[in-house]
């Protein structure tokens, strides 16, 4: 079977058939654009793409480091929790320890990292599950995000702290330089980095990577560190947009993260993904709910929408990969 | 040839496989292949991998239909669109990876989807468990309980409940794809003997497999293919080795075992009393540059842990290892790796092989240090990288970005093996670096293998072939229990003394290494 001349654009580092999904997505996307903005003079217009675009920020940049998490055939269920819990900190440091706040930005960046590496931690030295351990602490943290704050929600920042999460810098949104510049890094990080190619190797063959010397263990617990710290950056920039800290943020922000990064091509099962597979999955979402809200369609109908959409991207995803396998 | 109740001309072959040509897009897999069996006969099928062995068995089971040809049964032409037209048709196949249910038990997995009924469509258990046990007591297996669970045998019994799974339906036809792969010598004995049995039945068994000293042994005649061709069809009385490995690779292997005698340089491992329970107790040994030293012993001796917790996949509890000298405590492959240390895995497809990613990146995967510069891939340097492993070692593939588990098995194993080379180590650990793979490109490893310790690299190969033993070492050191048993100079190894030491039946106060 060796001889079977290959298509050309297996040239490239990732397998055609995922560069058809993501193109193929693109298209559906570019579709759905047209078609809501016939529907709805206000979609298409550039102020409601960039106030998406400010929206689909805080899922965003967890949407990164969960493509790298689950392509080592990994998953972090905990990233809405941490959300929350680094939420809390932030607001409760600041008013209850008297932190400055840039100091108290900091600290709950670092409590996000620190929850992050404990899920790495447990997750690659007693070898629990990251379903099962990432549950855990997707209650655990969640819990104690709750019990810091006895309900009691923060507000009242200083005026410069909503800059990020409101204003915009050169006609963009503030937080979506932040965001662009992620997914830059992200993107060379997985593409071009010996960090990337490990990344797949583990989900590939996690034995064989660990064989060829590849240090497995710490590139996971980087990946779940950098989880964690994401989820906190993504917090800062949801306080500041809507300027009150309370213990129930970020609740369901894993399914949503998880939703685009698996909508964007990644499989589930490891091996395979691209940041730019997981940026269009974003965009997807984002203006599907925006596309059809704005059309009139309500909430409920909307989810049902995204659902279907998600269902039928795996089964064109999988028929392409089976028919990429010959079977 | 027993005769049985069949009623046709004795003349007619009850498995007759008539010009079967198959294409798959890219390749001509088979080229008008005929081959028939008879009953009672055991009819290997030989031939280097990719020569189409496994696509006719494929066909003749039903699995895929042929483009043209067709497959006779008792001289009736049967239509195999199926597997279950295969398995109606009286033929069952046994492939190397066991399809069983681990989780259930030796008649449960017997008689899936075929279990014996009672009223109501309840399962018969009791009908069940007596058919088992008379099938056992029919081939005489007496170490096999019905209510065993299937997880919990060895691969040899599993192997046996595949075959009593195919004679509980009846297959007259049985296809073995070879079976003793994964086999010990002694479960080989077995497997042998029941197939005896069942050729006295008249069963026809349709045996592939690399070694030719099996072939010998088993099969009545052998039919070799060549590049999906027929090639030959021989008695197996008429022929020896020499010409069955010509007829296979189409040219004569000159010598199948180039080991050169080459000067031992200084010690490049040593290893003093190393210790992982439960399957490392206490072994030292050396390797010197140049030298290649065969580690012999029975599945399970200990070989394949002990070259791990050398290579700090299961670091050792105890005990010293030095490196040209120098003490290290190796606690993970990374560090084993830097020190200049190379490990091919026993389990190509699952330890040594990224097999979804391209020729490109398995070759660089354990060299991603040479061709990056701060973290960075440089793609020319990796591809460089791989082109010359290629062309170094002859890999027949069609690109640098072919999926590295599509190709065969020998080549991946030169992927494997090129890519620790990238690496430019000074001690190589090979576990089984020919398991599974095809005369010619054994011969090519082992060409390969024979340069490398002329180059000056420290070998150890972990193999249990006894001829790739003998023929590749200077020294041979044997495994038993995970001690090292016994060690034995070129001109002392002989497959007795190896083979009696391996077996324990040796004499204890045999200098232990």
């Amino acid at each position: 079977m060796s001889e079977i001349p290959l298509p050309q654009t297996a040239k490239r580092v990732v397998p055609w058939w995922l560069l058809r999904h993501e193109t193929m997505l693109a298209v559906i996307l570019l579709l759905a654009l047209i078609v809501l903005g016939g529907l709805n003079s206000r979609f298409l217009t550039l102020d409601n793409l960039l106030n998406q675009g400010r929206l689909t920020t805080e899922v965003g940049l967890i949407a990164l480091p969960m493509t790298f998490i689950i392509i080592t055939g990994g998953i972090d269920l905990s990233v809405g929790s941490i959300v929350g819990l680094c939420a809390i900190l932030l607001g409760y440091s600041w008013k209850n320890f008297g932190f400055p706040l840039p100091l108290a930005i900091c600290f709950s960046l670092l409590v996000g990292a620190a929850a992050g590496l404990l899920n790495g931690i447990v997750i690659t030295r007693v070898k629990v599950p990251p379903l099962i351990m990432t549950i855990a602490t997707l209650a655990l943290y969640r819990g104690l995000a709750e019990g810091i704050s006895q309900a009691r929600s923060v507000r009242g920042y200083p005026e410069w702290f909503y800059f990020i999460g409101q204003e915009n810098l050169f006609g963009v949104p503030a937080q979506l330089w932040l965001l662009l510049i992620a997914i830059v890094v992200s993107a060379i990080v997985l593409d071009r980095t010996t960090f990337g190619r490990t990344l797949y190797a583990i989900g590939n063959n996690e034995t064989a990577a660990r064989f060829s010397g590849l240090p497995v263990d710490r590139v996971k617990l980087i990946i779940y560190t950098l989880s964690g710290l994401m989820a906190g950056l993504s917090a800062c920039v949801l306080v500041s947009r809507v300027t009150t800290t309370r213990s129930d943020m970020g609740i369901g922000y894993e399914l949503d993260v998880i939703a685009a990064v698996v909508l964007g091509g990644t499989s589930i099962f490891g091996g395979v993904g691209t940041i730019w597979g997981t940026v269009v999955g974003l965009a997807m979402i984002q203006l599907l709910k925006n596309g059809l809200a704005l059309t009139g369609v309500k909430g409920d109908a909307t989810i049902v929408v995204i659902g279907a959409v998600l269902i039928l991207s795996t089964l064109v995803a999988s028929s392409l990969q089976r028919r990429r396998d010959g079977v | 040839m027993t005769t049985d109740a069949h009623s046709e001309t004795p003349g007619t072959p009850l498995l007759s496989v008539r010009s079967i040509e198959k294409s798959f897009p890219g390749v001509r897999a088979l080229s008008g292949v005929s081959f028939d069996a008879a009953r009672g006969e055991v009819h290997a099928l030989l031939g280097e991998n990719g020569a189409g062995k496994s696509t006719l068995i494929k066909i003749v089971s039903g699995v895929f239909p042929p483009d043209r040809g067709e497959v006779l049964v008792d001289g009736k032409p049967v239509d195999l669109a199926r597997p279950d037209d295969a398995r109606r048709a009286g033929i069952a196949t046994i492939y190397q990876e066991l399809l069983l249910f681990p989780e259930l038990t030796v008649a449960e997995n017997i008689f899936m989807g075929h279990a014996p009924r009672a009223g109501l469509g309840r399962i018969d258990w009791r009908a069940m468990h007596e058919k088992t046990n008379a099938l056992l007591a029919s081939l005489e297996i007496h170490d096999l309980q019905a209510d065993r669970v299937v997880g919990s045998l060895s691969v040899g019994n599993r192997q046996r409940v595949e075959i009593l799974r195919a004679l509980s339906q009846d297959a007259r036809i049985l296809i073995m794809d070879e079976p003793t792969a994964a086999l010990t010598e002694y479960d080989v004995t077995r497997l042998f003997d029941i197939v005896r049995k069942l050729k006295a039945r008249g069963v026809a068994v349709i045996y592939i497999s690399h070694r030719l000293d099996e072939i010998f042994a088993i099969a009545d005649r052998v039919t070799v293919l060549r590049d999906g061709a027929h090639v030959a069809t021989k008695r197996v009385a008429d022929t020896d080795a020499a010409e069955l490995v010509q007829l296979m690779v189409g040219r004569r292997i000159e010598s199948l075992f180039p080991k050169i005698t080459v000067p031992i340089g200084k010690p490049v491992l040593e290893v003093k009393d190393l210790e992982r329970r439960p399957l490392t107790r206490s072994v030292s040994l050396t390797v010197r540059a140049g030298e290649i030293v065969g580690l012999a012993g029975l599945v399970g001796s200990g070989r394949s842990e002990l070259a791990q917790t050398i290579f700090g996949v299961t670091p050792a509890d105890s005990g010293e290892i030095r490196i040209a000298g120098r003490k290290v405590d190796i606690r993970s492959p990374a560090q084993a790796r830097s020190l200049g240390l190379a490990y091919v895995p026993e389990d190509r497809g699952t330890q040594g092989l990224v097999r979804p990613m391209s020729v490109r990146e398995n070759f660089s995967l354990a060299a991603l240090g040479k061709v990056a510069f701060g973290g960075f891939i440089d793609r020319g340097a990796e591809r460089k990288l791989a082109d010359d492993g290629v062309k170094r070692f002859a890999v027949k593939t069609s690109s640098l970005e072919q999926i590295a588990g599509k190709l065969s098995g020998g080549n991946q194993q030169k992927i494997v093996l090129g890519k620790w080379l990238a690496n430019e180590p000074k001690l190589l650990i090979l576990d089984e670096p020919t398991r599974g793979i095809d005369v010619g490109a054994k011969a090519e490893i082992h060409r390969l293998m024979g340069e490398l310790a002329a180059q000056g690299l420290a070998i150890l190969m972990i193999s249990s072939e006894l001829p790739e033993v003998l023929g590749m070492s200077d020294r041979v050191l044997v495994m038993r229990e995970g001690r090292i048993v016994a060690e034995f100079s070129r001109e002392e190894a002989t497959q007795e003394t190896i083979g009696a030491a391996m077996m324990g039946s040796h004499d204890n106060a045999e200098k232990a290494a």
